[in-house]
């Protein structure tokens, strides 16, 4: 639970723990203390042909304990003071024990509550829908964001970014990304109230590159407590003073945060082994630097900076369910596909980590982030509505039926990444008078969804 | 199979199994022997090193290894420049066989530096000098360290929009300084695109840690072509 005595330790941690180089924490530290784990825990997973969502609870239980130890032997390494952060394990557990297993986002009759879900649990995941992050020209960011509040099943939105702001390009950690933050709050906001959902949750502040957005804009006719603030633990397990001004802000102010991880397939922690280890030692982390109510994880590919390969699937199924068997922490995901909008292969990539989330006891889906967040205006409502309906369909199959559905859609989709199919902008998969899907957006989506149905998903 | 030949393959798989055990001693050791039975340092590099870094990298392109295997032979391979073929070739009189010279790092506003880490280790593992400046470093930073480094090649990494315009400024400042012909501009990337590259003026573009060497290679071939300010 977060709180100002919990804060105030962590800085006085990040100002007094032990002092090393940041490369040898990159280069040394991280990979071999997951090399080592690894080893130690017995992590091992089966060839990829064989499965990709594992009902292997005691492969799970081996995660976690590996993740846990993670996080106690490693910490998190502080940049701007070249310190580690430590916790001892007591301190570990007796925080976990106190982590929220539900929050509620957004205000009056549009907030939502998020819960604890298990693995295969009949609840439904929460749908966080929208493009996060993905830069939006500044003149159709109204109605992109529009396209996802007025879908029912989106519980609460994530922003994207801007291109710019009053026609001005956006530069990090300047007067620019200040009023790109109040820009991003009334016109998300303004999307709402269009929508008739005025006091659904926002993720916020897209913007905030550096803590200056976040602070301005999480303030009276800004972004709201009830909204959903991020903060981020930089790869691998890092922070720094922009991040922690951010957390003492949102404690003070009393906002919901929400902090993410996002590793990297390849990187120092290594393979998918290791990425399921940090997937579980860094939501620790998460709840233990930043108190965060919801515990986000993306990992990144290094090629297609997405998560929608076979073996980032895995560890993503693994290092959730580890969590979801073991931890109270409220764990989302960042769909983060290579495909755009208009393309079936973007459906195919939801629909694949919609169901290992929800088989693996995720509890809450956000984006889908489209074309992997990296071509602007590339995002649209439909597929979030997608995301949602699979997610739902979902809810309750078992990791075996997972698996059967997720290998059968990888098939479908896998040869397509490496030509990148960023797909269409949003103005040209939505009427822009009627802000509905076009008619040939809405084929594409209803024949995805007829194939799931051929499948037995009741979507 | 002559002998030569046969020296040359048990030399590289002594290489491959010291970056294995992440055992710099080992390779320094056997890099000392190949020398001592009359292996000019050129010949080593092309017919060991090389070979052996090339497989590293394009099995790290397939991801059948990871950055931490890519450190190893960075570590292995950066010990026997140092200890064994620089000191040889100085001994000899002669000049070093780099690549090129790299100064990296991530452009102000930027933090994240995992990307710009795999970029870093594959040049170095392909033969050129990298020169790390970490993250968050302003246009003028990357020019002072490119001139302290006599680099031949300034490359910049961004995973954040709002730090994009940072790199441009290091292209305009270069310009402005009379530099542009001196050094080589390059960036990589998430949100930065070939597009965006060409439009403000960047002599390279990576899309990958794997294009990134290649593009470097590239431009240092054109550069030694044609020392003129080369296209993307």
């Amino acid at each position: 639970m977060k709180n100002t005595t919990r804060l105030l330790d962590v800085l006085d941690r990040v100002e007094t723990g032990p002092i090393e180089e940041e490369t040898q924490w990159d280069m040394m530290t991280v990979p071999l203390a997951v090399a080592a784990l690894q080893a130690e825990f017995d992590v091992n997973f089966k060839p990829l042909g064989e499965t990709i969502v594992p009902a292997d609870d005691a492969l799970a239980d081996r995660v976690y304990a590996a993740g846990l130890a993670l996080a106690e032997r490693l910490g998190a390494f502080c940049i701007s003071t070249s310190r580690r952060v430590r916790f001892a394990r007591d301190e570990i557990l007796t925080a976990l024990a106190a982590a929220p297993i539900e929050v509620t986002v957004g205000e009056g009759h549009d907030r939502h509550t998020e819960r604890k879900r298990r693995i295969e649990d009949p609840a439904c995941m929460t749908m966080k829908g929208g493009g996060v992050g993905t830069p939006v020209p500044e003149e159709i960011y109204l109605a992109v964001h529009q396209s996802y509040a007025q879908e029912p099943l989106v519980d609460a939105m994530i922003n994207c970014t801007l291109e710019r702001v009053y026609g001005r390009e956006l530069r990090s950690r300047s007067p620019w990304e200040v009023l790109a933050g109040w820009h991003e709050a009334e016109l998300t906001r303004a999307a709402c109230r269009r929508a008739g959902r005025p006091g659904l949750g926002l993720g916020c502040v897209e913007n905030a590159v550096s803590d200056v957005a976040e602070l301005s804009a999480t303030s009276y006719g800004g972004f709201s407590p009830n909204d959903w603030h991020h903060i981020a633990l930089i790869s691998e397990f890092k922070t720094d003073y922009m991040a922690l001004t951010k957390l003492a802000h949102l404690i003070r102010t009393g906002s919901i945060i929400h902090a993410f991880y996002n590793p990297i397939y390849g990187g120092s922690v290594g393979g998918a082994e290791g990425m399921a280890i940090a997937i579980v030692g860094g939501c620790i982390l998460l709840q233990m630097l930043y108190m965060t109510n919801t515990h986000s994880v993306s990992p990144a590919h290094p090629f297609y900076d997405n998560d929608t390969t076979p073996e980032i699937i895995r560890a993503i199924s693994v290092g959730h369910q580890a969590l979801a068997r073991n931890s109270r922490l409220l764990t989302d995901l960042v769909i983060t596909p290579v495909a755009g909008p208009g393309t079936a292969t973007l459906l195919y990539e939801c629909a694949a980590l919609a169901i290992t989330a929800a088989a693996s006891g995720t509890c809450a889906l956000i984006g889908p982030r489209s074309a992997a967040g990296t071509h602007s205006g590339h995002v649209s409502g439909l597929e979030a509505r997608f995301t949602a309906e699979v997610g739902r369909a979902a809810a309750g199959i078992s990791r075996k039926e997972a698996d059967a559905l997720v290998r059968w859609l990888v098939a479908k989709y896998q040869p397509e990444l490496t030509a990148r199919p960023a797909g269409k902008h949003f103005t040209e998969v939505y009427d822009l008078t009627t802000l509905r899907p076009t008619a040939g957006w809405m084929e594409v989506y209803e024949g995805v969804k007829a194939e799931l149905r051929g499948m037995g998903l009741k979507v | 199979m002559t002998q030569a030949e046969t020296d040359l393959e048990a030399y590289r798989n002594i290489l491959q199994q010291a970056i294995e055990d992440g055992a710099p001693a080992a390779g320094v050791q056997m890099a000392q022997e190949a020398l001592s039975a009359g292996l000019s340092p050129l010949a080593f590099f092309r017919g060991v090193i090389e070979p052996v870094l090339t497989d590293i990298g394009e099995r790290f392109s397939r991801l059948e290894i990871f950055l931490p295997e890519l450190m190893r032979a960075g570590m292995v391979v950066k010990a026997i420049q140092a200890q064994v073929l620089e000191p040889a070739i100085r001994a000899a009189g002669g000049q070093n066989f780099s690549e090129g010279t790299v100064v990296i790092g991530t452009a102000q506003g930027d933090i994240h530096d995992i990307g710009k880490n795999m970029v870093a280790l594959m040049l170095q593992v392909n033969g050129f000098r990298v020169v790390d400046l970490g993250t968050n470093i302003n246009p003028k930073a990357f020019i002072e360290a490119a001139r302290r480094e006599n680099a031949d090649i300034i490359a910049m990494s961004s995973l954040l929009t709002p730090s994009m315009p940072y790199i441009r400024d290091t292209v305009q400042l270069a310009e402005g300084l009379g530099l542009r012909g001196r050094f080589l501009l390059i960036a990589g990337g998430a949100p930065v695109t070939r597009a965006w590259a060409e439009s403000i003026g960047l002599d390279g573009f990576g899309e990958d840690a794997v294009e990134a060497v290649e593009v470097c290679r590239r431009l240092m071939a054109n550069r030694r072509a044609a020392p003129t300010h080369p296209s993307l």
